[in-house]
């Protein structure tokens, strides 16, 4: 294949990646949440989507506007329910992570037992269908869930940068104390991250469900490969997080094309390894001092 | 606690006894037992190795009997080891399932080719896990907290990628073990006695270096690592060496299941849920105890054993384990061991450290 159509497929990907990257880097960024569960989470909109599919027809896409709020609201309950009992205690971002980690497995069991552990997709019509242009070919799907996913980042944009509510985010990531002190309410900016960052998994679910086959266990694949995205952009940092997703797609649509589809999720681990072997606080991160 | 971390050395880890005694004064005074740790400890051992004898007239299913025996061994030896690394010290490794997974391709590999027999491999694919970890260890210790945690989990994914794709040792099909010939009624009885002595050393292991200069290091990482390195501690190699120690007697007790199997699968070792395993008997027990990921594994066996012959082999221990971790994080976060020593109500036949 040649280059630019590598570099395509590898953008539209990648945006979709950097979608879902940024939404877990905000929770880390805002609460010092490592939250394993993210992706069990975008597995339950893909189900979700899965279900309003088979049964009234919804399009996938237009079923985000269902699992959004759904997703903003169960991530401000888990936070409201879970979150309190832990903060203050000693080792929270470590507890943070086992927490979120028995959520996951908590979410793949039930998942399984309700869908069974057999491969789902969610498959519209332009599952099937492709653009080209030139000899660049490029499939209908990955080109919505890119733009769909474009857009969700420019509104997170405008919402960090634009809003009172945005302001309040970016001063809580900074320095949570400070924050506070100048009239910050801390908790309720908190929830309302959480809330955005589940709905932005719940976006993602709704996207995945037609661009890969699905089963309960995939989730640990998902978070892995994210969580090598956000170390890689550095631990809290979204630009980080959608660079770092946009060159990751793109140099794993490489390692697919030379070495097989087998291959190309080892150039998340192994840039994840070699990262941390040079520049352990990622490539914007300030370095970790946790 | 600078007086005694001034005298840290790293090239040995010396193991004395008499350290015990002004090593932890802090702790409240130990509830006089009846009888001494040391007996306790002895009577432990010797019923673990009776108990094939004495089990015998017993149990009508002698076979499952010493299934389980031998599982629950696994779990002590596995979730003692972790303990090392992510009790002790305080690095919280989600990545363990590799080191089960080297001690049992290894063994199984040693055996597919030589012939040799994994029990008499087990010191070797101990140490092949070790081996493993140190290299893995200098690279995922280089970050702390959560970056730590997310290194090992890609260190996980990493290896099980490699394993499935590997042709020489059967790829994702997997390795066929030649069966051990012996009746089907004795035939666990090897394996419990091979998996005993991993959880006997595992427990051995954490004991002296809950009891060592270089365990006190450990724990003073754990609590500041700035702190620590301030004292004079070399931190980054103690990390090292108590990741690659606790390698050890998970791979000798993948090996010993491994054989046990007789076909060894890259999903059988790497699966996460062995990893959740792990720490969570650490955790229930009381992590940082020695006694602690003992009491874990027994419970949680049995737990585990209960609630599949209740509901069968269903998801719903996935999310029995998860649910669990949730509970004992938000209610019980120092297990069962850390809590009753903090309330002074521990019995002595458990205080281990």
């Amino acid at each position: 294949m040649n280059w630019v159509q590598l570099l395509v497929l590898g953008l539209l990907l990648g945006s979709v990646y950097a979608m879902m990257a940024s939404g877990l880097t905000l929770l880390f960024g805002v609460m010092r949440v490592v939250n394993l569960a993210h992706a069990a989470f975008i597995l339950i909109a893909s189900y979700i989507t899965y279900l309003l599919f088979e049964n009234l027809t919804l399009d996938p896409i237009v079923s985000l506007v269902i699992t959004m709020p759904l997703m903003f609201g169960l991530g401000v309950i888990i936070y409201l329910v879970l979150f309190p009992r832990i903060e203050g205690s000693a080792r929270y971002v470590e507890m943070t992570v086992l927490l979120t980690f028995g959520l996951a497995l908590v979410v793949e069991g039930l998942l399984t037992f309700v869908f069974t552990g057999t491969f789902r997709s969610v498959r519209p019509d332009y599952v099937s269908t492709s653009i080209h242009v030139g000899d660049i070919f490029i499939p209908s799907n990955q080109l919505y869930a890119s733009a769909v996913s474009f857009a969700l980042l420019i509104g997170l944009w405008v919402l960090l940068r634009f809003t009172k509510t945005g302001t309040a985010i970016r001063a809580t990531m900074q320095n949570r104390g400070a924050a506070q002190i100048v009239g910050v309410n801390v908790r309720r900016i908190s929830a309302f991250a959480f809330g955005t960052g589940m709905a932005l998994a719940g976006a993602a679910g709704s996207l995945l469900s037609f661009l890969f086959p699905f089963f309960p266990g995939k989730h640990w694949q998902w978070i892995a490969l994210l969580l090598s995205l956000i170390v890689l952009g550095g631990m809290g940092s979204i630009k980080g997080a959608v660079i770092g997703a946009l060159l990751l797609a793109i140099a794993s649509a490489v390692v697919t094309d030379t070495f097989g589809p087998t291959w190309s999720p080892i150039t998340f681990y192994l840039t994840l390894f070699l990262i941390l072997l040079v520049r352990p606080q990622g490539l914007f991160g300030a370095k970790l001092r946790l | 606690m600078t007086h005694e971390t001034e005298k840290l050395d790293t090239t040995d880890i010396p193991v004395v006894d008499q350290v015990d005694a002004d090593v932890v004064p802090q702790r409240p005074d130990r509830a006089e037992g009846v009888i001494s740790r040391r007996v306790a400890l002895g009577l432990v051992v010797a019923l673990i190795l009776l108990f094939p004898v004495i089990a015998i007239p017993v149990f009508s299913s002698y076979a499952y009997v010493m299934q389980i025996g031998m599982l629950t061994l696994m779990w002590i030896s596995m979730s003692s080891s972790w303990n090392i690394i992510g009790g002790f010290a305080g690095y919280i490794s989600l990545g363990h399932g590799v080191f089960y997974a080297i001690g049992g391709y290894s063994a199984g590999l040693a055996l597919a080719h030589w012939g040799i027999s994994p029990f008499l491999f087990l010191p070797v694919a101990g140490l092949a896990a070790m081996a493993v970890g140190l290299l893995a260890g200098l690279i995922t210790l280089r970050t702390r907290g959560p970056a730590f945690i997310v290194a090992t989990i890609a260190m996980l994914f990493l290896f099980l990628l490699w394993f499935d794709n590997w042709e020489f040792i059967g790829a994702s099909s997997g390795l066929d073990l030649p069966l051990v010939d012996i009746p089907v009624r004795w035939l666990k009885v090897p394996f419990y006695y091979a998996m005993a002595l991993s959880a006997i050393g595992a427990v051995y292991l954490s004991y002296r270096i809950a009891h060592s200069k270089f365990g006190l290091g450990l724990r003073a990482i754990s609590e500041d690592e700035t702190k620590a390195e301030v004292a004079g501690i070399n931190t980054r190699w103690y990390k090292v060496i108590a990741f690659s120690l606790s390698a050890y007697f998970i791979g000798t007790a993948g090996a010993v299941y491994g054989y046990s199997l007789t076909h060894l699968r890259p999903l059988t070792f790497f699966a996460i849920a062995v990893a959740a395993r792990m720490v969570l008997m650490s955790i229930i027990g009381g992590r940082g105890t020695v006694a602690g990921p003992v009491v874990g594994a027994i419970l949680i066996v049995g737990v585990n054993e209960f609630s599949v012959r209740q509901f069968g082999q269903t998801e719903l221990n996935i999310v029995v384990t998860g649910a669990i971790l949730v509970a004992a994080l938000l209610f019980f976060p120092q297990g069962i061991v850390g809590s009753l020593r903090k309330s002074g109500r521990l019995p002595a036949f458990l205080d281990w450290d």
